[in-house]
């Protein structure tokens, strides 16, 4: 009671004083957040805008290309499924990004584990070998490549795109395995060993269970970069049914009498996996992607 | 009694180092196994094309007849042509925002990393385009930026039309349009990189500063840029050498090159010289011209991964 009734001063000054830089702070941290928030309108609008555009006839998006509408209409997705042959498509883009990406991780996984826990002659030249092939992009070699695979016998084949985002995809792969594997302890191993587990025993065993957040991270990176390539199917699988739903919809946007409308369905259809995913895995995608930024 | 001890390490070292070295054998054997699938696939897909790419860029292709020895006549006829020049003068115009890219990520990361309210919205808005497929954002931007598109429009209807121009068919606007699609696409990763460097620092570092009355500026230029100065050296390597390989999907779906080849780069110069020109040698001359500038460029991330990946490190 006498306490509360006698309040000392210092203590009035404070509060006077933090209620002063409170409010100065939440001007700033409200300009901060005001700057914010435009640069995402910027990141999202065009996404908006395409999915909108998507829902229009022809007619409501002559009359009027940038409001919203309420004559919504599907008639878009059904003729971009028709065109594109959609199913197809998305068939083709899922077995070469699956095929890629379990290609990649298993062998990522294989080298990963032999230069990081074998005594093996020249294991970080191997290594160095590996993570240096990144200083090869795909844009260079694309020809030669294509040559490569046709020589091989992999021309038009899905086995070709496969091999080339198993290539591709793993230098990043086994550059993050191989940091996951140096942070596990060798004792946990030379258990397995004493208990008679042979090599691969324990890398599937012992080491893959307590490496899945690893794998998952570099999984949904390849998934991303793969589905959403676009010079090694053209060049690889170009113009044959087996072509990927990336080159599909750079090659419908390229017809002379496709409409906004429509292509903008097209768009909405290639790109909803990705979102699908990014949606779901956000956790494992943001902490991984900078480290998978080369490839 | 010498000689039994003797005798008995003579007995018993022999089968150890025996022991020792069928492990490390068998060990070895394992291991070549192992690294057998991951070798073929980087040899094979990788360096064959590039040392084929070498070895086709001395040859002289004409179509579909039988190649000839060339020397290195291709580079030759390279290094006097117009748009071969023109593409690497649009790389140097390219590079020349890249103050914009190392810069404009960076403010938002430390935005960010204030936690003000919905940081975690933002980090994950901003990230979004990245995971777009560029070719996509091509298709999106080429109807925004189409003369009667939505950001025209957008000016005109706020009054800034002197400022709705021809984004993509103007050939001095369409290579700076070019890279400000490319921006929006790739800024998010940039954000990210720097917010990953941002986490290392210690909240002491920043509440230090901010005690001592250290404004926004101030703290920024002073303490955490000297701080993350790797971080930053690192997307700066990474938008260098993005700047030359990144594009190749954007200026398909947004300008083909064109207009003129005002929005040609290097990387899909070899693209249209090999398919549409069919000139396989020449593609290869010019593959090779940007690989050693590519090639420059990523070997600093290459060295940053080796030191951290192998261990060596510490």
């Amino acid at each position: 009671m006498i306490l509360s009734s006698s309040p000392p001063p210092t203590g009035e000054r404070e509060r006077g004083l933090s209620v002063a830089s409170t409010l100065r702070s939440g001007v700033i941290s409200w300009l901060v957040t005001a700057i914010l928030v435009v640069i995402s309108v910027v990141t999202l609008y065009p996404l908006l805008f395409t999915v909108i555009n998507s829902l229009k006839t022809r007619t409501a998006f002559a009359s009027d290309p940038l409001g919203l509408t309420w004559d919504i209409t599907f008639e878009n997705y059904v003729e971009t499924f028709r065109r594109m042959d959609f199913p197809r498509l998305f068939l083709n883009s899922v077995v070469t990004t699956a095929g890629g990406l379990l290609l990649s991780t298993v062998a990522a996984l294989f080298l990963a584990y032999a230069v990081t826990k074998l005594r093996i002659p020249g294991r970080n030249l191997i290594f160095l070998f590996i993570i240096s092939m990144l200083v090869i992009p795909s844009q260079i070699i694309i020809y030669p490549l294509y040559e490569t695979i046709l020589d091989l016998g992999f021309g038009g084949t899905y086995q070709g795109l496969i091999f080339a985002y198993a290539a591709f995809g793993l230098p990043i792969s086994t550059y993050l395995l191989a940091a996951y594997f140096r942070s596990i302890p060798d004792e946990l191993l030379e258990a397995a060993r004493l208990d008679g587990a042979g090599e691969i025993r324990i890398l599937f065993s012992v080491l893959l269970p307590i490496s899945a957040p690893a794998i998952a991270a570099l999984s949904i990176l390849n998934f991303v970069w793969m589905w959403n390539d676009l010079l090694l199917p053209l060049v690889i699988l170009g113009g044959s049914d087996k072509k990927t739903l990336m080159v599909g919809v750079a090659l419908l946007s390229g017809q002379y009498d496709v409409s906004i409308p429509l292509i903008s369905a097209g768009l909405v259809v290639a790109l909803l996996p990705v979102m699908v995913v990014y949606l779901f895995f956000q956790r494992l995608i943001l902490p991984g992607a900078v480290s998978g930024a080369v490839r | 009694m010498a000689d039994a001890v003797s005798e008995l390490r003579q007995s018993s070292s022999p089968g150890r180092a025996d022991s020792k070295r069928s492990f490390t054998h068998r060990e070895a054997i394992v291991g070549l196994l192992f690294v057998l699938p991951g070798l073929t696939l980087a040899i094979l897909f990788k360096l064959t094309p590039l040392l084929r790419g070498a070895w086709l860029s001395l040859l002289e292709t004409r179509g579909f007849e039988d190649p000839t020895f060339a020397g290195l006549s291709n580079y030759q006829a390279m290094v006097r042509d117009p748009v071969f020049i023109q593409a690497f003068r649009n790389a140097l115009v390219a590079f020349a925002t890249l103050p914009i890219w190392i810069i404009f990520p960076l403010i938002l990361a430390v935005l960010i990393f204030q936690r003000g309210p919905g940081w975690k919205f933002f980090r994950a808005a901003f990230f979004l385009p990245y995971m777009i497929a560029p070719v996509v954002v091509g298709i999106m931007f080429r109807q925004i930026l189409a003369p009667d598109g939505a950001l025209n429009a957008f000016l005109r209807a706020s009054g800034l039309a002197p400022l709705a121009i021809e984004w993509l068919n103007g050939s001095d606007s369409s290579l700076l349009s070019l890279t400000a699609v490319a921006l929006w696409s790739f800024f998010g990763l940039g954000v990210l990189t720097y917010l990953s460097g941002l986490a290392t620092l210690s909240e002491e570092v920043i509440e230090a500063a901010r005690l001592d009355g250290a404004g926004y500026w101030r703290l920024l230029i002073h303490i955490i840029i000297p701080l993350i100065k790797p971080v930053m050296g690192y997307w700066t390597v990474l938008c260098t050498s993005g700047l030359l390989i990144w594009m190749f999907p954007l200026i398909y779906a947004l300008t083909k090159g064109g207009p003129g080849n005002s929005t040609m780069l290097p990387e899909y110069l070899v693209f249209t010289t090999t398919f549409q020109f069919m000139n396989r040698g020449s593609g290869a001359a010019i593959g090779m011209a940007l690989f050693v500038f590519v090639a420059l460029f990523s070997a600093f991330v290459v060295r940053r991964m080796y030191v951290e990946g192998s261990g060596k490190s510490e």
